[in-house]
């Protein structure tokens, strides 16, 4: 219960403290974007053709990657919430492997395993599948670096729900299918919606492992990148708002699809 | 006939084994079991409705060698102990489901759920979503969505703990009547004797893992089996007294 005659504790005290201090540091950073971005250039960058290419690659390449991502990591994640097999918990060292590599060495990994000279690359240029500097490129290191986000959250919604209700809609006459699609998919929706949230976002913010594997074409945290080094500071945090802006309202605007 | 029957069923999972020499429930039989906490009751009629799959042994359901049917072809009803209610379903929905699955018209097998609900006196509460209701209307619920699809064998797991003495002699009675209609097979877990003894053809006794036998319901007092039960009323007499 809230009482709002008694004296704030210390331990209120310190836990608000700490967390507004926390937040000052997230949103400062952010503001300091906006100011530091400069009105006349913005203008003339969402005109500019090279930008609107890249945000075109950056934003066709996420979703496609989380769409793939989805279709594949579902049914990964179920496994992992259902069963019980040997060597479970190395799957899921695996599964988590992306989010404690460093971004450049994920980039060369992907290069070693799926480049044209890499250990798989003979047999996927035989598909049409090259990816250095190519937009599939980026679609797979998107997909590689978000694995742990979908699949993670994913997997916990399913483990939420447990097996008790598939197994009573199984007796009831539901294939597994049909178990699936009636009760887990509606009740794990939120969590798959929300992982292909973190999913999309984290292959968006990815730079390090398309700095190795696609510079080309380029995404807009590589043009970000190439205009802090060419024009500075001022012109790179100006697009950096830009697509900020941008990134924010499709992600506020999904948070709140999700949280319905 | 025999509609229910296992033969050398062994179950294994990480540290408990369930094994089954023999058991053998006639059509329209109703067998109740009783037995300690964690001896396999419930495991017992998972494996029968195919939701663990035994490592040996066979399971038949009406002569039909069902061990490697999957659940949705067994015709086998289960209540199960925590009810599991679909929650993002009202209980109209929760009771139909097993219809509409089979691609029943959403108007027949509504009139069924509304049929078994003022059966089982749950008619008030149709259009609720599962998580407003007590537990013993839970319970209610998971019993008509169990009965709606006329199954020709009904897995009880302990559906009656939830309810007042009174809702339960009125679910027992409900039940009883139902099966003089509806002809089904029924295995019934409890750790009420009185639930065993009034509802039950025969009592069936479990412990680790084992069924240790089945008794025609007077036999079963004579058992030492039935003595914890009997003695808990003797004691608490006793103590009152
Ligand atoms: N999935 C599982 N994995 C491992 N052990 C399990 C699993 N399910 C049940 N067990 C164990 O099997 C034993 C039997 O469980 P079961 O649920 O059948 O007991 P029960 O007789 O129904 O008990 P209660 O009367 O408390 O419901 C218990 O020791 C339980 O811990
Ligand atoms: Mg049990």
């Amino acid at each position: 219960m809230k009482n709002p005659a008694v004296k704030a504790s210390t331990f209120e005290y310190i836990t608000i403290s700490l967390s507004a201090l926390l937040l000052f540091f997230i949103i400062a950073p952010l503001v300091s974007l906006f100011m530091e971005a400069n009105p006349s250039i913005s203008v003339e960058m969402i005109r500019n053709q090279e930008v609107i290419n890249a945000i075109e690659v950056s934003l066709e390449a996420s979703i496609l990657s989380v769409t793939i991502l989805t279709v594949m990591g579902v049914p990964l994640a179920y496994i992992l919430a259902r069963r019980d097999f040997p060597g479970k918990q190395l799957v899921e060292a695996f599964v988590d492997l992306p989010l404690v590599m460093p971004h450049a060495v994920a980039g060369i990994m992907i290069l070693a395993a799926f480049g044209s000279r890499g250990l798989l690359g003979g047999y996927l240029q035989d598909l049409g599948l090259i990816i250095e500097d190519n937009f599939k490129g980026i679609v797979i290191v998107m997909a590689f670096v978000s694995i742990p986000l979908l699949v993670d959250t994913v997997k916990v919604g399913f483990q939420l729900i447990g097996s008790s209700l598939e197994s009573v809609a199984r007796t009831l006459g539901a294939s597994e299918w049909k178990a699936f699609t009636t009760i887990t998919l509606p009740l794990s929706f939120k969590h798959i919606l929300a992982g292909a949230l973190l999913g999309w976002a984290r292959g968006l913010s990815e730079v390090g492992a398309l700095l190795v594997v696609a510079y080309y074409p380029k995404t807009v945290n590589i043009l970000i990148l190439e205009y802090l080094s060419v024009y500075g500071l001022k012109y790179a945090a100006t697009l950096s708002a830009i697509y900020a802006l941008i990134v924010l309202s499709i992600f506020i605007a999904l948070r709140k699809v999700a949280s319905k | 006939m025999t509609m229910i029957l296992l033969e050398n069923v062994s179950v294994k999972l990480e540290g408990f084994e369930l094994n089954i020499d023999k058991l053998e429930v006639g059509e329209g039989e109703y067998l109740a079991v009783l037995g300690g906490s964690g001896v396999g009751k419930t495991l017992l009629l998972y494996t029968i409705a195919g939701l663990i799959k035994p490592y040996a042994g066979r399971v038949y359901i009406g002569s039909i060698d069902v061990t490697d049917y999957p659940p949705e072809k067994r015709k086998v009803s289960l209540v199960p102990q925590d009810y599991a209610l679909f929650p993002h379903m009202t209980v109209i929905d929760n009771i139909s489901y097993g219809l509409r699955i089979r691609g029943v018209p959403r108007s027949v097998a509504y009139e069924k759920a509304k049929y078994l609900a003022r059966l089982l006196r749950i008619e008030e509460i149709l259009d609720r979503k599962p998580d407003t209701l007590s537990g013993g209307e839970k319970q209610r619920v998971a019993l008509a969505r169990a009965l709606a699809v006329d199954p020709k064998v009904m897995l009880l797991d302990e559906p009656f703990n939830a309810l007042d003495p009174e809702l339960q002699m009125e679910g027992l009675k409900f039940l009883k009547s139902l099966r003089s209609k509806l002809e089904f097979t029924a295995i019934h877990v409890t750790h009420n004797i009185m639930e065993a003894l009034f509802i039950s053809d025969k009592v069936g006794y479990m412990a680790k893992g084992k069924l240790v036998g089945v008794f025609g319901r007077e036999e079963f007092l004579q058992t030492k089996y039935s003595e914890p039960y009997v003695d808990l009323v003797e004691n608490l007499y006793r103590e009152l007294k």
